[in-house]
């Protein structure tokens, strides 16, 4: 697994509150690892986790906010998180990074937290079949412009809340790991006690229930996030021609670009 | 050379956009094919939307509500840890709360029922019930019953009169003469 710096997203043109760790001086000292860290808290440090904390609470807090969907949950989810890697901190062996040991918890609270307050959940796919459906397949469709700029659309932002919100808890699980931790497959199966076939049939399954959710709006994208994705605002309210037919044609082109 | 040909899945590509060995076989498929690239291109935008999105989501909350829950922490690790049998009792307590909760209420309604409803109660009446238990009291009489005796040849009859709601009844109840074999 691949270790990513404290809640810095891969988000151009938005700037990140936690762009750097809590833990760096502004001196340019090499602030200190995490394994020391821990060591430090494990021979009774307060600071020494209190740096843990500061380092990872928001990134923490992401995950838990991705599974568990409420903001006052989530913060129960990463308090509770906190407070058991504190206790167990001696049995932390180091083998894994701080944070990987740190998420695992997290992810555990949370998946706990949604079988205790378990809602109505969306009906489930078989999830022993691997095959995609052959009439469901991933749509090839594509925001024009920069996706990251696109995050400054409320109604974008709002639209992925209520998407996420749809999914399954299982396959919502899978797609936070996945697309914010980075985990494997392999990883993400053993974390969450399943077979890899599983993994992918969640994720594939997760990430098509998205798209569905999203697609009215790549398809017919407001005048605002056309905005948002290319980079510029004037003119583009007051224009009468309708979005998607000014954006469409610049789509996929834009889009292939960027590989 | 014909396998080469076949179209790429969906599984395929995903496995592509996230990194996963898929081979080459299947990469250049996918790099011949616009339509899978096209997929392989959304995959990586949702992700960046998701991860985006949910990492914003976390930068907006207040450094203060972080600060507060640095505060329970810190009181949390300052506080004794209770070990042993106690401390594996709160614990499951803690875990299973609302589960005893609801138990010990329908334990306690059911408890309750059974109290009222025991055999040998006088009958109050469900509570709850409208008009309660059924009256199974004996109907008033009218008049006092005329009792006649009447002894015949080898028993002994009684003739009762009786006056009630329901008109007048005649009971004729015959006794046969106590009888000793032999005598």
């Amino acid at each position: 697994m691949t270790e990513r710096r404290a809640c810095v997203p891969n988000v151009p043109s938005v700037v990140n509150k936690v762009g750097q760790p809590a833990s760096i001086p502004a001196h340019g000292r090499d602030p200190l690892d995490d394994h020391e860290l821990v060591l430090g808290a494990k021979r009774g440090d307060r600071d020494a986790f209190k740096t843990l904390f500061e380092r990872y609470h928001r990134r923490a807090y992401a995950l838990a906010l991705g599974v568990v969907r409420h903001p006052d949950d989530a913060l129960d989810v990463v308090q509770e998180a906190f407070i058991k890697a504190h206790r167990y901190l001696d049995k932390f062996e180091g083998n894994a990074g701080f944070y990987t040991w740190l998420y695992r918890i997290v992810m555990n609270l949370a998946i706990d937290h949604l079988r205790k307050h378990r809602r109505e959940n969306p009906v489930e796919l078989d999830e022993t079949r691997l095959e995609t459906d052959g009439d469901e397949p991933l749509l090839p469709r594509i925001l024009g412009g920069n996706p990251g700029r696109a995050l400054h659309d409320k109604q974008l932002r709002a639209r992925i809340d209520l998407a996420l919100d749809e999914l399954s808890d299982n396959h919502r699980s899978v797609l936070v790991m996945r697309e914010l931790e980075g985990l494997s497959y392999e990883e993400m199966a053993q974390a969450m006690g399943c077979s890899k076939g599983t993994i992918m049939s969640r994720l594939f399954h997760a990430r098509r229930n998205m798209q569905k959710q999203l697609l009215d709006l790549i398809d017919h994208p407001s005048a605002e996030l056309v905005a948002d994705l290319t980079g510029g605002r004037s003119g583009d309210a007051d224009d009468d021609t309708p979005a998607n037919e000014e954006a469409a044609p610049q789509r996929a082109p834009a889009a292939r670009s960027r590989r | 050379m014909m396998r080469d040909r076949k179209a790429v899945t969906d599984l395929e590509l995903m496995e592509h956009a996230d990194g996963e060995p898929t081979g080459a076989m299947a990469a250049g498929r996918i790099a011949r094919d616009p339509d899978a690239q096209a997929k392989v291109t959304s995959i990586q935008q949702m992700s960046e939307l998701v991860r985006g999105h949910l990492e914003l989501s976390a930068d907006a909350v207040h450094d203060a509500k972080f600060a507060a829950m640095w505060h329970r922490i810190d009181e949390q690790l300052e506080a004794p840890r209770v070990t042993g049998l106690w401390a594996s009792l709160a614990g499951w307590f803690d875990r299973y709360r609302g589960h005893v909760i609801t138990g010990a209420v329908s334990a306690g309604a059911v408890a309750a029922l059974a109290l009222v409803l025991r055999p040998g109660v006088p009958d109050r009446g469900i509570p709850g019930l409208r008009g309660g238990a059924i009256d199974v009291r004996p109907v008033a009489l009218r008049a006092t019953p005329e009792i006649d005796l009447h002894d015949t040849p080898g028993e002994s009859s009684t003739v009762i009169n009786l006056e009630d709601e329901d008109g007048h009844t005649t009971v004729i109840w015959l006794t046969p003469a106590d009888t000793v074999e032999g005598i």
